[in-house]
């Protein structure tokens, strides 16, 4: 069976130039994600793996080489179309969970499909269906301050699931919670990947790494290990 | 994204921060109520001048020969005849000519004694100038033809008199010019009239003696000559081809120049008093508007922090598919929607001051709809133009910076 692929890249470079000075976050940057894969980025801090989180999410454009995500060249788009393959094709979860504050739990699940003009009543049931589907249905109107860390989390998760994106894209997603919340949360993912999602995990901890199928470790702005290599 | 997301999230953003949003609407309100108030009063001056007018009568002209030498003689007055002849050849558009001016004179009643602005009238006075009532009657035509010693006095003069507004059959002794010259006479008072003006009138038209009047035959007779004319022309007439008419017949019959011709029409006065009116609260509204600059700017300066302490949810909603137009209108919404709410409120404050003021000094006030709208419209315009740049300022933000903001 022929499995889509959700990004392909190809020779990734990402250069920054301060002043005078160069530095070269990224460099020669290849792999491919297969859609239902379960992977974790792994690397010290400065390996890139942060640069390499905002390139794929389509936050920032790489200097040079070649981003196809989901069947398109995304490496020279313009904002307000990143804007757009944002909102469609990838759902972000953060480190710091980045809910809006004084807005309810439902209001920021609702937030994806407000820019992707999804009518008021069609979202509110279904931001109702991701929160009872992430354990908080009777949470949605709390505030994000009236929760905990974990919960916060996963109202983060039903809102990177809100526009049933190919790609869910989770930067450091246990970094601000304790242990148990952290098993929580990785489990919830791994629940999602069960049901079919693809899920990339960028993580500097191994025990988190381990929940997931296949891990890409980087160091300098290189890639330099791949456990799934084989399967391609 | 849709607009009513924009308004509701905008109207959510302005709760959150109720004080703030207050503070900022204010100088929008101050400068929305102090530019309402001050027009409006200058609409409603306007009208208690027309209306002032319409009591003269718009349609009132005095004129009056200036001899070219400074002696008054024939060709400069006007004799009983003459005005028998420009009242037949003006009949279309004449209602009322009289060439008995007002004079001043003193009713008298016992030890009492009042200062009076005497009015000599035919029989139809009232037709062209109305005059209320309150008991009796006016000088009435069979008073005009049989040179009766009648007077038509005002509540407060028949107060004065005889501490009463019941005084009709009563008699008083005036002190006047009649026909023969100075004269102290009986006179019987007919009739009185009420004279309630509001304080904003008497302030326009100053503190004079009351008005009385007698039969106009009591002081002008065939033989007498009058300086000057009072002329009401019918509401019908033209009185741009009846001045120019007029001033043609006089200079003619009276062998002058017209630029001797002095012409005076309450019309052309109430235009010129009118536009100095209009004109003055204008600037004076103009100045007013200035106090909106100041409320815009603070809604900037305002939106300008707001938009620093929100740089992180602005990241979050650009990561989560939000173009750079989307923040733009959001946060110009905002703007517009904290000067238009300050707008309304302002034009509740401005109308209400000007309303309790009107009826405090008991006049009608005038509020001009278009104005009103337009100022609102105008509130939400600033709220635009001063939070275009910090909605600028936060649309460009970059989402990688904004969602790494503490």
């Amino acid at each position: 069976m022929a499995m889509r692929e959700i990004i392909r890249l190809e020779n990734i470079e990402k250069k920054y130039s301060t002043g005078s000075t160069e530095v070269k976050a990224l460099s020669d940057v290849s792999f491919t994600v297969n859609e239902g894969e379960y992977i974790a980025i792994m690397g010290q801090s400065g390996s890139g793996k942060s640069t390499l989180m905002n390139i794929l999410g389509c936050l920032d454009r790489p200097t040079g080489g070649k981003y196809m995500l989901d069947g398109e060249d995304v490496s020279s788009y313009r904002d307000d179309r990143l804007s757009w393959l944002r909102n469609k094709k990838i759902g972000f979860v953060f480190q710091s969970f980045n809910l809006i504050s004084r807005t309810s739990a439902l209001k920021n699940v609702e937030l994806p499909m407000i820019y992707a003009k999804v009518p008021a009543s069609a979202r509110r049931k279904k931001a109702l269906e991701l929160l009872d589907k992430v354990g908080l249905s009777q949470r949605s109107s709390h505030m994000p301050n009236e929760l905990s860390g974990g919960q916060r989390q996963r109202v983060a998760i039903a809102r990177a699931l809100a526009n049933d994106p190919p790609l869910i894209l989770a930067d450091e997603p246990t970094g601000n919670l304790d242990t148990a919340s952290s098993v929580e949360i990785m489990e919830l993912f791994t629940k999602l990947n069960e049901d079919g999602a693809t899920v990339i995990v960028v993580t500097h901890e191994d025990d988190i790494a381990a929940f997931t199928k296949r891990v890409l470790r980087f160091r300098d702005g290189r890639l330099i290990n791949d456990t799934g290599e084989c399967e391609k | 994204m849709l607009f009513i997301e924009n308004v509701k999230l905008a109207f959510s953003a302005i709760g959150i921060n109720k004080m703030r949003s207050f503070l900022t609407m204010l100088g929008i309100i101050i400068g929305i109520s102090a530019v309402i108030a001050i027009v409006s009063i200058g609409d409603t001056m306007r009208g208690v001048i027309a209306d002032q007018f319409a009591g003269i009568g718009v349609g009132r002209i005095y004129t009056y020969i200036q001899a070219s030498d400074g002696v008054a003689d024939e060709n400069s007055l006007f004799s009983k005849n003459d005005i028998d002849n420009i009242r037949t050849v003006f009949s279309k558009d004449i209602e009322y000519i009289s060439g008995a001016g007002s004079q001043s004179g003193t009713a008298i009643k016992g030890r009492n004694s009042v200062s009076i602005n005497l009015t000599p009238v035919q029989g139809n006075y009232t037709r062209v100038q109305p005059v209320k009532i309150s008991g009796g009657r006016m000088i009435n035509q069979k008073d005009f033809e049989s040179s009766k010693n009648n007077i038509v006095l005002d509540e407060n003069t028949a107060e004065k008199l005889f501490k009463s507004k019941n005084v009709s059959g009563k008699t008083i002794r005036l002190s006047y010019n009649g026909k023969n010259g100075a004269e102290i006479t009986d006179f019987t008072v007919v009739g009185t009239f009420e004279n309630n003006k509001s304080v904003l009138e008497k302030l326009l038209a100053g503190k004079g003696p009351e008005t009385a009047y007698i039969p106009e035959s009591l002081v002008f007779t065939p033989d007498s000559s009058a300086f000057s004319l009072d002329i009401f022309i019918s509401k019908n007439a033209d009185s741009k081809q009846f001045k120019k008419s007029f001033i043609n017949y006089i200079s003619r019959t009276k062998n002058q120049t017209a630029k001797n011709i002095v012409y005076e029409s309450a019309e052309s006065e109430m235009k010129s008093a009118d536009s100095i009116m209009q004109k003055l609260s204008l600037a004076v509204g103009a100045i007013a508007a200035i106090s909106l600059l100041v409320g815009g700017i603070g809604i900037m300066n305002i939106m300008l922090v707001s938009v620093t302490e929100r740089t992180r949810e602005i990241g979050i909603r650009k990561a989560l598919g939000a173009r750079t137009a989307d923040i733009l209108i959001q946060f110009l919404t905002e703007a517009a929607l904290i000067s238009a709410a300050g707008g309304i409120i302002g034009t509740a404050i401005g109308i209400g001051v000007v309303a309790i003021g009107g009826r405090i000094l008991n006049i009608k006030v005038i509020i001009n709809p278009v104005m009103v709208i337009t100022a609102v419209c105008f509130s939400a315009a600033v709220g635009i133009f001063f939070g275009l740049f910090p909605a600028r300022k936060a649309a460009m933000k970059d989402p990688i910076e904004a969602l790494r903001y503490e």
